[in-house]
């Protein structure tokens, strides 16, 4: 055994293996980094220190560039699975007194058999969600529109605590043993719908989706051929839209039934 | 005991293997760097150059990705440009329509969760992350229709998330570039 030491620069074996290592890291950074990058023309880099900040993924905001502009208003709800999940007692308390405006309609418990909305137990981010879209014109119903169009942002979130509190109240038309509809639990895979369970609650909850068990049918209905027609447009992003554009009439028919059966 | 000279011929053969070994590792990582850097510019893979950020919570209230902006965009330099979304459980644009032949830039991200942006038929297999812009050179050789299913398991309704996506002749799609500024093929 020779006394050579190992890690030295007299050691050839050192000597040779390091500088071919050094070699190819120095040339593969120099293909990887700069060559490369600067290679793809859809890239549009700006230099070599571009090229190189890039390829080694330095994050940076899209560039803003001129968006066409909707014609039309869209929701300007910021949503999350967090909004307004939180009890507050004042709020609810405050809620409570300003919901009495909202009996005439929606009944003094939250239900009522006039075919709008019962909100008794509803998500308190659904009922901020539609309040706030009738404040900004992004839904419109005569009715609506000139309450919400007088509600401050607390206001908003204080009557959707107090609904949010409330229970539940089953309709008139309860039915537990009617059968789910296919389209409820499956879906229709082949023509892009998703279960409606998936996101509206009897199987999984998507931040925004409304509780729909009890509300009335021919709302239900109503909703569902204005997300298809396009003449409801505040789902963000066209959520329901993509959704109720592709369902039938009878589909909708049967949903609109099932769910007014239901808790 | 080994003697003096069974040590020098022991240390001479260990020495040329070792040589050997170290010529064959070196050409193997030559050759890899090698073809890693052909199929970048070839796009035989497709690795991203850029990475941009966009905020999921917000894409619907401003920037590139609110709803009327979606869709495909004839671009001044002859090229297209598409931008989409991925959300539970839809893209949008839900019909995508693109031209043949024609240098394509996709430009999508995702609302809230990884979903995974594949289109059927193409080398196009790419994911759709919350935060993240993806950015895709692609280029349709025929006309035709193509499936474009979420691959990601992205929640309880993945199984209906899919999209489509129209390849049409170039020269049709030109006249319906000169009509609307951003096009889609949902009805
Ligand atoms: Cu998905």
């Amino acid at each position: 055994m020779s006394d050579q030491p190992l890690f030295s620069v007299r050691n050839p074996w050192f000597r040779t293996s390091v500088g071919i290592t050094v070699v190819i890291a120095v040339l593969s950074a120099i293909a990887g980094l700069i060559w490369l990058p600067l290679a793809q023309p859809n890239l549009k880099l700006a230099g070599v220190w571009d090229a190189i900040c890039s390829a080694a993924g330095v994050p940076r905001a899209a560039l803003q560039e001129a968006a066409v502009k909707p014609d039309f208003k869209t929701s300007n709800v910021v949503m999350t699975s967090e909004m307004l999940t939180k009890v507050n007692q004042v709020s609810i308390g405050r809620g409570a007194t300003l919901a009495q405006r909202c009996a005439i309609c929606h009944g003094p418990q939250g239900v009522s058999d006039a075919h709008s909305p019962n909100l008794a137990g509803q998500f308190a981010a659904v009922t901020y969600k539609e309040l706030n879209d009738f404040k900004t014109s992004a839904r419109v119903n005569v009715v609506m529109s000139p309450f919400a169009a007088a509600m401050s942002d607390q206001d908003m979130k204080d009557v959707a605590a107090y609904y949010a509190y409330l229970p539940r109240v089953p309709s008139n038309n309860l039915d537990t043993r009617r059968p789910a509809p296919a389209v409820v639990v499956t879906g229709a895979p082949m023509r892009n719908i998703p279960p409606c369970g998936s996101c509206h609650g009897d199987i999984d909850n998507k931040a925004g989706s409304p509780w729909l068990g009890g509300q009335s049918a021919v709302y239900i209905k109503a909703q569902l051929e204005a997300f298809a027609s396009g003449a409801r447009r505040n789902d963000i992003s066209q959520q329901m839209r993509n959704i109720a554009r592709q369902m039938t009439p009878e589909e909708i028919d049967q949903v609109a039934h099932y769910y007014e059966a239901q808790p | 005991m080994a003697s003096e000279t069974d040590h020098s011929l022991g240390e001479a053969v260990a020495a040329r293997v070792e040589r050997r070994w170290a010529t064959l590792s070196i050409i193997i990582v030559g050759l890899l760097v090698g073809m890693a850097a052909y199929i970048g510019i070839h796009q035989a893979t497709m690795p991203q150059g850029r990475v941009e950020t966009a905020d999921p919570k917000t894409l619907h209230l401003s920037g590139e990705f609110i709803e009327s902006n979606l869709g495909s965009e004839m671009q001044a330099d002859g090229s297209v440009t598409v931008r989409a979304i991925g959300q539970q459980y839809s893209f949008t644009p839900q019909c995508i329509v693109v031209p043949a032949e024609m240098p394509i830039t996709f430009r999508a991200t995702s609302a809230d969760v990884v979903h995974g942006f594949l289109i059927e038929g193409t080398n196009v297999n790419t994911m759709l992350v919350p935060g993240y812009v993806t950015d895709l050179p692609v280029r349709f050789k025929a006309a035709g229709d193509h499936v474009m299913p979420c691959q990601e398991f992205c929640g309880i309704g993945h199984q209906g998330m899919w999209g489509k996506v129209k390849v049409i002749d170039k020269a049709a799609f030109r006249d319906l570039a000169a009509a609307k500024r951003r096009l889609t093929c949902v009805d």
